[in-house]
């Protein structure tokens, strides 16, 4: 993968949370930038100097916002806002601004639907497309919400449609209820196992709650098809070509199960697993652990350990890969890259590591 | 009432904070802590990476309760598992409830009806300070190793909005007992863990804001993990690259430290990053240096 070049259009920089996938994005937007492409970098969660470094404020709420960055292309950010995206989706698949008020006015959806399982992650992939139809860019980079796990985004969109689509919602949408909110006598006829799960509904979880998210999804409905076409083609998108992902992962041995996993889930969905990048590892430093005092050698002695343990990770990461698959240890920086100059220069370094490695096998 | 103290007392800790900052460590160094004075501790973990045991030198409790030591037990739990108990208790006929669990739509309302798995954790922890969920270990302490998703608050904050939005019925009340039993400044606390680096610490002190707004409470403590030593000033090689390293990655840890100690009142301890693999050796030297701090050279000897 070289950046420099004009493919892929579509960077997905994906990794558990914590691992610097938001700085990464940043300095591979500016290298791409510097290369002569339109580039829009999608962020979520940056640090406060990143946003400063950027200069996104609450303004990129949502919004793409140039930044202030001399280079042959352009630059531009935006902190993807999922509130904001999805109220933006009700609007322009609700059928009619009654529908969509009612939507938005139900407490179910203010109280909760903003923690629907996994709607950041659909959000973020909803945005990329919005952005990716729109052809303003030469190159969208995708910065992906802090999830626990990597695979936790990429089952994300699956998991959304799939609740749509299930039949909790077919259940919900029966008119459970007459006009005075009763709960219908009879309504439809319910087989042996639909009986036990209206009972189980009744008494466990409450009429309450199937009221709310009854009315909440029956206001829903209209938006079904677009919402579930929407998916659909989300899922084309990241599956094309044209997208590339690159994996963000923490040094240390205790994430590699992690990152394994999620490297071959890629791959078997048919995915395009670009480069591996294990951020932050910490160099190996020549010389013993002398020094002119205690403190001074115990620390030399925590540099040294530190050194080996995530080299040792990175190697046996390497080892149960795939030869083919590439794989650069981008080591830890003196200082947090938080104006343009330090992500350029990380970008620049991630870049030659990336050629080298590419070389080497 | 002094701070160990406190913290021993409480029915609840949750220790919360961004991935990968120590609240495993912690959970399990307290969890040690606690139980070595005789109170009778849980330590929960949620998440299908089962790694507690690991920290605790025990086989995996596959969802079990297990007995780690004298007054401590461990057990990881699925979310799913405690709404699996309730249809269990709700719908009295045995095949009935099967069928229900198995049933697909049920599986898919239990992943996906937001709130629900937040709501199922807290109540699952009432249950077992209550007596409610085994009656056996009896268990004074719940630690809860929340899961770095999202915003540690939403894990507090969920039973609340769920008893908002759902105005009756029995997922009303467990929501609500759930949100009373967190709210309560005398059954439940609060453990904030992070490094000293820009990102975490900001979350800290969000979540303490946050702590703050809709609970009117402080967190019991925050653990800053994970600190490079301070650069001996006679280490003074210039141009050694293991020197520089070390004095600008300290320097962003002092900087944090300075932040903390203008915006953060209250309890806070410090904690060195230890050349020592994961493992229960770690756990042990954290443990030390925890009650150190906590207990007083005093105590902890
Ligand atoms: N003070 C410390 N010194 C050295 N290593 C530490 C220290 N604290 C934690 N670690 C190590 O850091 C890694 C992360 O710790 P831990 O698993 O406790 O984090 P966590 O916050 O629970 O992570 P996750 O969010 O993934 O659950 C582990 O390998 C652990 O052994
Ligand atoms: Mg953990």
């Amino acid at each position: 993968m070289d950046l420099r070049a004009g493919r892929p259009p579509f960077l997905v920089c994906v990794g558990a949370g914590g691992v610097g996938k938001t700085t990464l994005a940043a300095a591979l937007g500016l290298l791409s930038a510097r290369a002569g492409h339109r580039t829009l970098v999608m962020t979520f969660d940056p640090s406060l100097r990143l946003k400063d470094a950027l200069g996104v404020g609450a303004a990129a709420h949502g919004e793409e916002v140039a930044v202030p960055y001399d280079a042959p292309g352009s630059l531009h950010a935006s902190l993807l806002d999922p509130r904001k995206t999805f109220d933006r989706l009700v609007a322009r698949y609700a059928p009619d601004d009654a529908t969509r008020d009612r939507i938005l006015g139900n407490p179910y959806y203010d109280h909760l639907a903003g923690h629907l399982g996994g709607i950041l992650e659909y959000m973020a992939v909803e945005r990329l497309y919005e952005v990716a139809r729109e052809r303003r860019y030469d190159r969208v980079i995708l910065d992906t919400p802090p999830t626990r796990q990597a695979i936790d985004f990429l089952e994300a969109p699956q998991r959304i449609v799939s609740f749509l689509d299930s039949g909790a919602l077919k259940i919900a949408l029966k008119p459970w209820f007459d006009e005075d909110g009763h709960l219908q006598p009879g309504g439809r006829r319910l087989g042996f196992i639909g009986r036990g799960l209206e009972r189980f509904l009744d008494r466990v979880v409450g009429l309450q709650l199937l009221r709310d998210m009854s009315e909440f999804f029956r206001a829903f409905e209209p938006l079904f098809d677009g919402f579930r076409q929407r998916a659909q083609a989300v899922e084309n998108l990241l599956a094309s070509p044209d997208a590339h992902f690159l994996l963000v992962a923490g040094p240390g041995e205790a994430r590699i199960p992690d990152t394994l996993f999620f490297a071959r889930r890629l791959k078997a969905a048919g995915w395009r697993l670009g480069p591996l990048v294990v951020n932050r590892v910490h160099p190996r430093f020549d010389g013993g652990a002398e020094g002119s005092s205690a403190a001074e050698r115990d620390g030399r002695q925590l540099f040294a350990w530190l050194g080996e343990r995530h080299a040792r990770g990175v190697d046996a990461l390497r080892a149960l890969l795939p030869p083919e698959q590439q794989l650069v240890a981008l080591p830890l920086e003196p200082d947090e890259p938080t104006d343009l100059a330090a992500l350029e220069a990380m970008g620049r370094r991630l870049q030659e590591l990336l050629r080298s490695s590419a070389t080497d096998r | 009432m002094d701070l160990y103290q406190r913290l021993k007392s409480r029915r609840l800790l949750v220790v919360t904070g961004k991935g990968g900052v120590g609240k495993s460590a912690m959970t399990a160094a307290l969890g040690r802590s606690l139980a070595a004075r005789g109170r009778r501790t849980l330590v929960l973990e949620v998440d299908p990476r089962e790694n507690l045991h690991q920290l605790l030198d025990v086989p995996p409790s596959g969802g079990e309760v297990t007995r780690v030591a004298a007054d401590l037990y461990l057990q990881n739990l699925k979310p799913k598992a405690v709404v699996d108990w309730l249809v269990d208790e709700k719908v009295p006929i045995p095949m009935l409830a099967r069928r229900v669990k198995e049933s697909p739509v049920y599986q898919r309302f239990v992943e996906g009806a937001p709130g629900l798995q937040e709501m199922a954790i807290i109540g699952h922890c009432l249950r077992v300070v209550s007596g409610q969920a085994f009656s056996r270990p009896r268990i004074d302490t719940v630690i809860l190793d929340a899961p770095a998703t999202g915003h540690g608050i939403y894990l507090l904050t969920a039973p609340r909005l769920f008893a908002e939005a759902i105005t009756d019925g029995p997922f009303h009340h467990l929501a609500q007992q759930g949100a009373d039993f967190v709210a309560d400044p005398d059954d439940a606390g609060l453990v904030i863990v992070t490094l000293a680096e820009e990102m975490p610490v900001q979350e800290a002190l969000e979540l303490r804001q946050a702590l703050a707004e809709r609970f009117g409470r402080q967190p019991d403590l925050l653990i800053t993990n994970g600190l490079y030593p301070p650069l001996p000033p006679d280490a003074a090689g210039a141009g050694d690259p293991l020197l520089e390293l070390w004095r600008r990655r300290r320097r962003i840890n002092e900087d944090e430290l300075a932040r903390l100690e203008r915006d953060w009142q209250g309890p806070k301890v410090e904690l060195p990053l230890l050349p020592i693999d994961r493992g229960p050796a770690l756990i042990g030297a954290l443990q030390e240096r925890l009650e150190a701090v906590l207990l007083g050279p005093r105590g902890a000897a």
